[in-house]
Formats: structure tokens, sequence, C-alpha cells
């Protein structure tokens, strides 16, 4: 139940006041500490402690970065990537779902297919590579389905496992009003699964973005993942900050909505 | 609505149940016989795991009786046919309705879309009290107008007889009486017949109008009792002075 809203006292005032202090003073020092690990990378950049050509400096990155937007290729590359990253995590999340749901509806299937998923699950990807590449060729279409396969299996686990959780009383009582399963599926089983779904799509984003990089390793002639590995090849260290660093932005965005989101349908 | 008054409202006439899991076979029930007479309020105690909550599922049709015969009004219990309506532990309200949403839930299971079954049910909710809360989301309530909205809910589809598994037994012991008491002057005014399991002696006294006894696993009914306490309210009954005498009797049989 909400508290009333009244007129402070003094002492709850100053607890308040308090709570944004704190809260200021950790925005304050999570900022500082991202300029200070700069300065000093820079530092020792500038001042040949190391030789920039092998630790790169955020004005080399800075630079890099301009370049690559300069010319375009910036965009082409980030476009490509992203394009990779969203497809596989949307096709991931909607089959997972969707096979958790077969998975949910059929015990018998759940049994017979265990074991697959298991070994399924604890395969490390990246060893389809060579798969891929005959299967798909070097295109696109070969990282998606990279992205799609670390993405699947812990879509349907996760989902699997919220839809085994509910509640057992609630799903009795909706016997007893003579629910059909169809009816325990819509009314009960898929609304309080809500949380693990969103829960499952932040876990999903990650992989997204492990397996469109771990794509764009094995067989690319564009992205991020590709200019990284290029990057390496030809020892532009510049470049492969430069590309790491708009991974991070990229991979920080996708995960805002979906936290935006929990924070809207999540009633706690 | 279709009763037939010199038929008793639920009958069990030697039923055996028996369970099977890998370990073996469990035999809950054994030659179960009883009736309950439409109108009537009935509580059922006996020791814990003595297979309570089964009795509700078996009449529910929930469950298939493994020998004997089950009638609901002279008929065979059918799963969702509408006659009864269960109550839980917990009310189990859905967190992601509102208060008027969960009401409706069993109109919406049973597809009435009629505007009738709705007013109906909105118009109980009114009349006990939860009018102000229909807009609200179940965690906005206090526990006791939380399981009261969950009885609205079961008197929704307007069933014949009510199974109430020890509805009470979640909620603080303040709250339980006043809650008990409530249940119990809905239950009345609405002149529903009902079945209450519960270990709780002194709760199955304070409501019910017979109370019967079942053995440990597997269980048969060792005892029945006609409390002949009329419509003295809860609260009264443990003010009574039969009430400690009853307890003594009950208190006793339950421990043979």
């Amino acid at each position: 139940m909400k508290r009333e809203r009244k007129a402070a006292s003094a002492e709850h005032k100053k607890y308040l006041k308090r709570l944004r202090r704190e809260n200021g003073l950790v925005q304050i020092l999570r900022f500082g500490l991202l300029l200070a690990l700069l300065g000093v990378w820079e530092l020792v950049a500038a001042m040949q402690w190391v030789d920039p050509f092998i630790i790169s400096s955020p004005s080399r990155i800075a630079r890099t970065i301009a370049e690559l937007a300069a010319d375009g290729s910036l965009f082409y590359h980030i476009g490509t990537t992203l394009w990779e990253t969203l497809a596989g995590f949307a096709i991931a999340v909607v089959l997972g779902t969707a096979i958790a749901l077969a998975l949910w509806w059929s015990e018998r299937a759940r049994r017979v297919l265990e074991p697959y998923i298991v070994v399924l699950n604890s395969l490390p990807k990246i060893a389809l590579g060579p798969v891929l590449i005959v299967w798909f060729g070097t295109g696109s279409a070969a990282i998606v389905f990279m992205t799609v396969l670390v993405g699947i299996i812990v879509a349907t686990l996760n989902m699997l496992s919220g839809f085994l959780a509910t509640d057992k009383n609630k799903i009795l009582l909706l016997e007893s009003m003579g629910a059909s399963k169809w009816q325990i599926l819509t009314k009960l089983v898929l609304p309080s699964a809500l949380p693990d779904f969103i829960s499952m799509l932040k876990v999903c984003v990650g992989m997204a973005w492990i397996g469109s990089i771990m794509g764009e390793y094995i067989v690319s002639k564009a992205g991020l993942g590709y200019l990284i590995v290029y990057g390496g090849q030809v020892f532009r260290l510049d470049l492969v900050m430069a590309a790491t660093v708009i991974l991070c932005i990229l991979a920080a965005g996708m995960y805002a909505p979906v936290a935006l989101a929990e924070r809207i349908l999540v009633k706690k | 609505m279709n009763k037939r008054t010199e038929r008793p409202a639920l009958e069990f006439a030697g039923v055996s149940l028996t369970y099977h899991t890998k370990q073996g076979e469990t035999l809950a029930a054994a030659d179960l016989s009883f009736t309950v007479e439409e109108g009537e309020f009935i509580a059922v105690i006996g020791p814990s795991g003595c297979g309570k909550t089964t009795l509700l599922s078996l009449a529910a049709g929930l469950l298939a009786p493994s020998s004997g015969s089950i009638r609901v009004y002279g008929e065979a219990p059918e799963r969702g046919a509408g006659r009864f309506g269960y109550m839980l532990q917990r009310d189990e309200l859905f967190p992601w309705r509102t208060v008027e949403q969960n009401i409706r839930l069993p109109l919406e299971i049973r597809r009435d879309r009629s505007p009738e079954a709705a007013e109906r049910a909105l118009a109980l909710a009114e009349k006990y009290g939860l009018g102000g809360f229909l807009k609200q989301y179940p965690d906005r309530l206090s526990g006791g107008m939380r399981q009261r909205a969950a009885l609205i809910r079961t008197l929704a589809t307007r069933p014949d007889i009510l199974l109430l598994d020890e509805p009470f037994s979640a909620l603080d012991y303040q709250t339980r009486l006043n809650v008990c008491d409530d249940v119990y002057h809905i239950i009345r005014s609405e002149k529903k017949t009902a079945l209450l399991v519960t270990h709780d002696i002194s709760e199955a006294i304070s409501v019910a109008d017979r109370v019967l006894v079942l053995s440990a696993r597997p269980a048969r009914v060792v005892a029945a009792h006609a409390l002949g306490f009329g419509d003295i309210a809860p609260l009264r009954r443990r003010e009574d002075a039969r009430f400690t005498g009853w307890f003594e009797t009950l208190w006793k049989e339950l421990n043979v």
C-alpha cells in the first residue's frame, strides 16, 4: 500500500537531502573515474611512456572515428553490425519463445528433447564456424545465423523455466473454473512470465552482440567485428580501439530500451 | 438454476482413491461416505496429510475416484460444469489484473460475455464493500479484503457449492477471525452450500452446521457431528458455552 503524501517533517527533508547529495556524488564520481582513466591513458601515450602504436590513445581514437565518419565508412560498418545483431536478436527471441511454449505445452516433447538442448547449450557455437561458411557463404546471412545460434538456446531455456515456474495453485484455481489448457496459457502462464521475458531479453541483448561479433570474426567483409579483426591484422590499434569504443556505446544503447521496458511493464 | 432439493447437494458413497507414483501406490481414501445437504455448511477436519484437499478435488471432478461413486445433485461431477466454486489457502488474485478484472476472470473462462453476469458479479462486489476497490490492483488491498475479493470471484459464476480449502490459514490470527466471520456471513446470506476443509478445530466449530472428522490416511469418516449452533455467527460461537465441549470432543477424535 502506498503512503499518503503529506507535508514532510524537517527530519524527513534532511533525509531526502542526504539521499540527493549521495546520488549526486555517485554521478560525479562515475564521470570523474572515466575522465581520469582517459586522462592517464592520454598522458601515458603523449609522454611516450608506452609506445602509442601499441596502446593507442583517446585522442588518436577520436581522430580515427572522425576519419571513418568523414569517408562514410563508419556508418556503413555500424549499420552492417547493427542490422545483423538486431535481426539475429529478434529471430532468437521469437523462435526461442515459441520453442519454449511448445515444450511447456507437451511434457513428452520436453523429455524427448532435453538431452539435445543440454548438448546444444554447452556446445561452443564458434565450433560451427566452418559449417556456417559452407552453408551460408560469407555474407550477412552467416553472421545472422551465428547470432541466432548463440541466443536461441538461452532464450528457450530462460522462457521455459519461466513458464514452468507458474504458480501451481493458480493453475489449480483456473482448472477448477473449467479452464482449457489454452486459457491457462493465455490468462495465466503468459502474463505471469512477463518478468522472465524481460530478463531473457536482457540476456539475449548481450548474447546477440557476442554472436554477431563472433560471426564477423569468422567471416565478413564489413562491420565492427570486421574492423577489429582487420585493424589487428594490419597492426592499427587505433582502428581496433575505435571500433571497440563504438561497440560499447551501441551495446549500452541497445540495453537501455530493454531496461526501460522492464520499468514500465513489470509491476513490483 | 436447476436445484433439486430432494437430492443431496453432494454425496460420496464408498469412495476410494489410490495415488500412483514411481515409488509405489498410496491409498489416499478408503470407503469414504458422507452427504452434504443443500444449504448446509460442512467442515471437514483431519490430521495433516490425511487427504482433505484430495476430497475437494474429487468433489470438483478434478480427480476421478478409483472406486465408489460421487454424485452432485444426483449427477456425476464434471470438471468445469460450474456447480463448484473453489477457494484456496491464498487468495490467488492475479496481480496484473485489477480487482474487477479478477472478479470477472471465471466469467471469461466460461466465455460468459452476457452483461447480466458481469453486472451480477459487480453488484456482489458492491454489496460486500469492494465497490471502491474495483479499479485497483490487489497489492493495494489488505489481506482480509483480498480474501473477500477472492470469495466474490468464486461467487461470480453463481456456483451451487463452495469448496473452501483452508481459506483462512495464510492470514494472521486477528485477520483470520474477522475474515472467517465475514466469509461466513456472505455464504449464509447468498444461501450457498459450503464444504470447508481445515486443520483448525476452532474454525470448524465456529462456522459449520456439521463437522466431519477424517482419520489419518487412508481417509475415512470416523465421526460426524451436528453442532446445533443454528445461525450464530462465528465470533459469537467462540463465546458460547458449548464451544469448549465440542472442541474437546473433536480434539479427542482427532487424536485417537
